[in-house]
């Protein structure tokens, strides 16, 4: 295995740290929240008293986008963060080691068999995490557990997904927070090219009254999707 | 006249006016109800459903005529079945009630007197815990659905070694040598159904299909050789009607057992993580459910499946059996004949620990169950490592026994 030397913070996201390899290579990684915790068959690494766990573009759209040049990304060290579509718990576990003990991730899932895993790989060991076993297209059904947040993380591959993120967000993104959203070109709607749905999520999005800032396909570590950012203004 | 807006949380129900102020409020959480009955009625109220002592707060604390403001319809239906004097209005993503979840630590701190450090700590306590029963609550309807696939696999089994000793004897007047060389059903029944006539039967062809170099070998020269009867185009149709259902009975087995992989990951991964799914499945599928082999004792669940050999002892004073279907696990059968009794108690009794999880709270301990099992069978090999002073007279009969020919697992 190729030897870890050193690791700095991101330049512009703070709880984000790149870690150079002695090949030369760099990579993006988080302070593992669960220490000697693997979620996915992450490498892990230890540089200076601190465990990170290496952040795979090709597992994760969110940092996919970062490889892609994400401009702003509002997930940072105590950031709120409904998050839709948690499955398994890839991108959640990253996402809870950066906003770290202060931040709370609601983590909304609704098929029960990714739920457990999500639960017994993430949730039970990272107290900043809540699991919420819901449909996503029902916002009321879980009002009671959720605070209002700085951020929502959408990835549920499902139609019309911006018309179920925008009713999450009227509950409960704050004013001034954050839509980051993964739309899924394929299962959206199989008849249209890629840009067209890319296009009516977004705009279905600002009707909505969420001002769309950013916008990048994730090619080559997804193929299929494209990542939006909007704010609540 | 004025209106109120319901805010729900886990640990109290708010009624807000229409700044967001809350205005009074009735506590959930406290000391004197279980932690049960604190999760069932949160549980309750995720499905649109409120207890008498909420409904009666409502009641107490809006006037008539007043409005409701309800962010969940069905929640807003409940409530205006039961309280008739009260105008429920649905409205969910309103501003009142996001402003009061902006503060909702605050809130909870100032009303109820308890920490937001405490607060975070106790939701994600009860989210864990509520999680895990609705995860269960949805995997328990289908343990008996898996006891039925566990059958039906047993089923094809059953019908593949059937229609494979009738290929086998059928095609044996064409290719009598075959039958010999061949030990797994599947390849017998691809020469057959993929290949077909003896003298077409090529190495090449064989490598093809996916025999081993050295078998291909033999069976191409003993095709060569072969004493049996010719064989017509119109013969070979027949055989192969029996043979092709074989492949696809095998294509079944396969789809079978991946189901039941996936739909034990669910019902029981405890017992899944212990034992592997089959035989998971077929302790629940004897049992009758998971929640009836919950409740069996230890000494029960390490004789299920042995039911007529325990019938045989207690009516007859024969020897009482030692393990039923459990032998099937490896640590077993792979052990010494003298020190089966003890690693087939020790597991009995991991799998009614892992049933019981599986059962009642879900949550997965299956690695920890394994470990403790594999250091108490490294004790038993230790401690009886030789056979017992007096050995039973069937002791070698194992060794080196008759291998099932192809086909079970
Ligand atoms: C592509 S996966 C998410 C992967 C995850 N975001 C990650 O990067 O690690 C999509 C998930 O959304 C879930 N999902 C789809 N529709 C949903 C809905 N209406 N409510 C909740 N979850 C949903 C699916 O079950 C699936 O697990």
């Amino acid at each position: 295995m190729i030897r870890a030397l050193k690791v700095r913070e991101h330049e512009e996201f703070p709880g984000v740290y790149v870690v150079d390899f002695e090949d030369g290579s760099s990579k993006l990684a988080t302070i593992n929240l669960a220490p000697g915790i693997k979620v996915y068959g992450e490498q892990l690494v230890s540089i200076g008293g601190k465990e990170y766990r290496i952040w795979n573009p090709y597992r994760s759209k969110l940092a996919g986008a970062i490889y892609k040049g994400l401009k702003t990304n509002p997930i940072k060290p105590g950031t709120k963060v409904l998050y839709l579509g948690v499955a398994s718990g890839t991108t959640p576990s990253h996402v809870s080691d950066i906003i770290g003990p202060s931040g709370v991730l609601y983590g909304v899932e609704f098929a029960p068999r990714v739920m457990r895993e999500f639960i017994e790989k993430v949730a039970v060991h990272r107290s900043n995490v809540i699991p919420l076993l819901a449909d996503a297209r029902f916002p009321s059904k879980y009002a009671h557990f959720v605070e209002a947040v700085d951020v929502i993380y959408a990835d549920i591959a499902q139609p019309f997904q911006s018309k179920y993120v925008a009713d999450n967000a009227d509950m409960f993104l704050k004013k001034g927070g954050w839509i980051m959203m993964a739309i899924k070109a394929m299962s959206i709607d199989v008849t249209k090219a890629p840009s067209e749905t890319y296009k009516r999520e977004m705009d279905e999005l600002e009707r909505r009254g969420y001002k769309v800032k950013e916008s990048l396909h994730l090619e080559p570590y997804d193929e299929a999707h494209a990542f939006v950012v909007a704010q609540k203004l | 006249m004025a209106k109120a807006y319901l805010l729900l949380n886990p640990l109290a129900v708010y009624l807000l006016d229409e700044g967001g102020e809350a205005k009074t409020f009735y506590k959930l959480y406290r000391d004197d109800i279980s932690r049960e009955r604190y999760l069932e009625l949160l549980y309750d109220m995720e499905q649109g459903k409120l207890p008498e002592e909420i409904l009666e707060f409502i009641a107490r604390s809006v006037e008539p005529g007043d409005e409701l403001v309800v962010e969940d319809s069905d929640l807003g239906r409940f409530i205006s079945s039961k309280l008739k004097d009260v105008k429920v209005v649905p409205a969910a993503g309103n501003e009142v009630m996001l402003k009061a979840r902006e503060n909702i630590a605050n809130l909870i701190e100032t009303s109820l007197g308890v920490s937001a450090q405490k607060y975070y700590s106790l939701l994600h306590e009860l989210t864990l815990q509520l999680t895990r029963l609705k995860v269960k609550e949805v995997a328990e309807k289908r343990d008996l659905f898996v006891a039925q696939a566990i059958n039906a696999l047993d089923d094809v089994n059953k019908t593949i070694n059937l229609f494979a000793s009738r290929v086998r004897e059928w095609y044996s007047l064409h290719f009598p040598e075959l039958d010999e060389l061949v030990d797994e059903h599947e390849d017998y029944f691809r020469i057959v159904s993929n290949i077909g006539f003896r003298d077409k039967i090529t190495k090449e062809k064989l490598l093809e299909i996916g025999l081993k170099e050295d078998l291909a070998e033999k069976i191409a020269n003993a095709a060569k050789s072969s004493m049996g009867a010719d064989l017509t185009e119109f013969d070979l149709e027949a055989i192969r009607l029996i043979s092709d259902t074989g492949l696809r009975l095998y294509a079944v087995r396969r789809s079978l057992e991946r189901y039941i992989d996936e739909a034990m990951y669910e019902v029981a991964p405890n017992i899944r993580g212990l034992v592997g799914s089959l035989l998971g499945a077929r302790l629940i599928s004897l049992a009758g459910g998971l929640d009836k082999l919950a409740k069996l004792p230890a000494s029960t669940i390490q004789v299920l499946g042995a039911e007529k050999a325990l019938f045989r002892a207690l009516r007859y004073g024969a020897k009482p059996p030692k393990h039923g279907v459990i032998f099937q696990h490896p640590l077993i059968h792979k052990s010494p004949k003298w020190q089966r009794g003890k690693i087939a108690r020790a597991l009995a009794a991991k799998l009614a620990i892992a049933a019981r999880i599986d059962a009642f709270s879900g949550e997965y301990r299956a690695d920890e169950l394994r470990e403790d099992l594999e250091k108490r069978v490294e004790e038993i090999k230790t401690l009886y490592a030789k056979p017992p002073a007096k050995p039973e007279k069937t002791t070698k009969a194992r060794k080196g026994g008759k291998h099932h020919k192809g086909g079970r697992r």
